[in-house]
């Protein structure tokens, strides 16, 4: 009843029009009568009178007139907008699969790494001996073929080495602590970042290894050396709490060289020091006792 | 020695930035002269290798604040060309969107230019997070302009266009990817939405729905995109808020059309006292 007698105001108004024809009396006087009489019997001749008399500016209010014009121009809008995102889709979708092609290799070097970080780990069981570092370095070669296949994938679209960085970045990371450590192990000197990018094949001009990734790999491998310590002096080596400290301090000290902004890396670094604490407890600990005291 | 001094003078004479640095190189440098025939080569070669990664990092972090501060400049100037064309009216539209446009003129050149030189090759990618929002802001501003304007969209490669003058020939020019394209468009959607209720409630109710057909046909597109994108979880957060202004434009848009006819005719003020001059009409 209430949207019935809106509806009649509503069209009243437009018949109110300045352009008002004569057709418009008619009306009015038949909504007089209504008005008093049969109320349930409007919306049937509202909707009779409702296309005949419409004016054009009105007709942005009208519910059918309103639907036409959106009919009308939205094909010729949209289609210029469609075109384009036809176009992002398949660029995104082309992205999206070389992407996922990067991630497989990825995770191929994962499981390389984790191989690798697995049989490193007889490294705190025993005296260091040359046997325990074989099997690690024998998936040095697999870690290299695979960052080949990554630089292949990653040649087929120039400069976008980064966009896709995040994809490889933390398995990266790990490949560059493992090397660094076995590098230690067997000269008991750093892996410098050329010799990293050298070990897996990462020196070609287009492909290299980011040098954050591989600072971040190092303090990855610093991380190791508490546990490394504690167990060659458990196993009787006395004098790796020496040797290990030395490396340590240089290698802070470093590290103390570089302005770091606030990020992944500072974490690292900050987190560096809790280690070279432990290393040096050892030490002491070793060396008060007199228990090195035959070679220092 | 004289090697030694030298490089220290050097050092002092050298680029104010980054003194700390270059204070310390040439500290290492001093230092190690006279210890090198006793220490480990390790220490050294490890301090020379870790001066060539402070100056890469130092080189690299200052280029990431000079894009972070183009990027700042960048999402401040676009943000004022969007107020600009909020002050559009029935009366001053031309008036308006010419400044509008002015103005955006003047961040391409001034702001969106300082990106071409530190944006060659891989850092183009390295350093998006960097310079997205800024780019972001700046689609945004520039698709609302076109929109107002001509009621289309602005694609990305008609921006991609106008940057293209901006860098000289040798060098590789800045083209927006993608990504930071459909993000501004996304945040257009928020914009459009505060236009199109000051659109109503001027009177505009045609303008207005315009803005309404034309954000559901973004967001219908976009809601396709979603899953390819980069960064899906940001895209699907804009998302959101997207259909939230959509549904305030259509919620405003239904609010007119209900009750339009309460307050049509004063609204439809170009052709003066049509209600009022009816109304004697009737009772007589």
């Amino acid at each position: 009843m209430n949207s019935a007698l809106r509806n009649a105001y509503f069209i009243f108004s437009h018949s109110l029009n300045p352009t008002s024809n004569p057709n418009s009396f008619p009306l009015i006087l038949s909504l007089h009568s209504l008005q008093s009489t049969a109320v349930s019997r409007l919306p049937l001749r509202i909707k009779r009178q409702q296309q005949p008399y419409r004016s054009p500016r009105s007709s942005s209010f009208c519910s059918s007139s309103s639907m036409a014009g959106a009919d009308a121009d939205a094909p010729a809008a949209s289609s210029s907008v469609e075109k384009q995102f036809v176009d992002f889709r398949a660029q995104l979708e082309d992205s999206g699969s070389l992407r996922d092609r990067i991630r497989n290799v990825a995770m191929e070097i994962e499981s390389s790494t984790r191989l690798m970080q697995a049989s490193l780990l007889l490294v705190h069981q025993s005296r260091l001996a040359p046997e325990v570092l074989e099997k690690p370095k024998a998936q040095v070669g697999l870690l290299k073929s695979l960052y080949k296949r990554l630089a292949e994938i990653l040649r087929e679209s120039p400069g976008l080495y980064y966009r896709y960085h995040g994809d490889w970045r933390s398995e990266t990371q790990t490949a560059v602590s493992l090397l660094a450590f076995i590098h230690w192990l067997e000269t008991g000197e750093l892996l410098l970042h050329p010799e990293a990018e050298e070990k897996l094949g990462l020196n070609e001009s287009d492909f290299t290894l980011d040098v954050e990734d591989y600072l971040i790999g190092i303090c990855f491998m610093s991380n190791e050396l508490p546990r490394y310590v504690v167990n060659q002096v458990t196993v009787g080596d006395y004098d790796c709490p020496r040797k290990v400290l030395k490396f340590f301090t240089d290698l802070h000290a470093a590290f103390r060289m570089l302005n770091l902004r606030n990020d992944f890396l500072r974490k690292k670094f900050d987190g560096m020091k809790y280690d070279l604490r432990r290393v040096e407890e050892v030490y002491y600990d070793v060396k008060i006792r007199g228990l090195s005291a035959t070679r220092d | 020695m004289f090697y030694a001094t030298g490089f220290h003078k050097a050092a002092l004479m050298a680029a104010k930035p980054k003194p700390q640095l270059l204070h310390k190189v040439a500290g290492t440098a001093v230092e190690s002269s006279p210890k090198r025939a006793r220490t480990l080569s390790t220490q050294s070669s490890m301090k020379d290798a870790f001066a060539k990664y402070a100056e890469y990092l130092n080189n690299l972090n200052d280029k990431r604040e000079r894009v972070v501060k183009a990027s700042r400049d960048i999402t401040m100037n676009s943000k004022k060309v969007i107020f600009q064309v909020h002050r559009i009216s029935k009366q001053n539209k031309e008036e308006v969107l010419e400044k509008a446009e002015k103005d955006l003129a003047d961040v391409t050149t001034r702001h969106v230019s300082r990106l071409v030189n530190e944006l060659q090759g891989t850092d183009f990618w390295k350093l998006r997070r960097a310079y997205s929002p800024g780019v972001q802001e700046y689609v945004e501003a520039a698709t609302l302009c076109k929109f107002c304007k001509t009621g289309t969209l602005l694609s990305l490669d008609e921006i991609n266009a106008v940057l293209l003058p901006l860098s000289d020939p040798s060098l590789e020019p800045l083209q927006i990817n993608n990504l930071d394209y459909i993000l501004g468009l996304a945040d257009l959607t928020g914009e459009l939405m505060r236009l199109a209720i000051g659109r109503i409630s001027d009177g505009e109710l045609e303008f207005a729905k315009k803005i309404c057909r034309f954000v559901r046909d973004i967001y219908r597109e976009l809601t396709l995109l979603v899953p390819h994108m980069d960064d899906n979880s940001d895209m699907k957060m804009k998302m959101d808020t997207m259909l939230q202004s959509t549904m305030k434009i259509e919620n405003a848009c239904f609010s007119v059309h209900v009750r339009g006819s309460e307050y049509m005719p004063l609204l439809g003020s170009d052709d003066p006292g049509s209600f009022l001059s009816g109304v004697p009409d009737i009772e007589l």
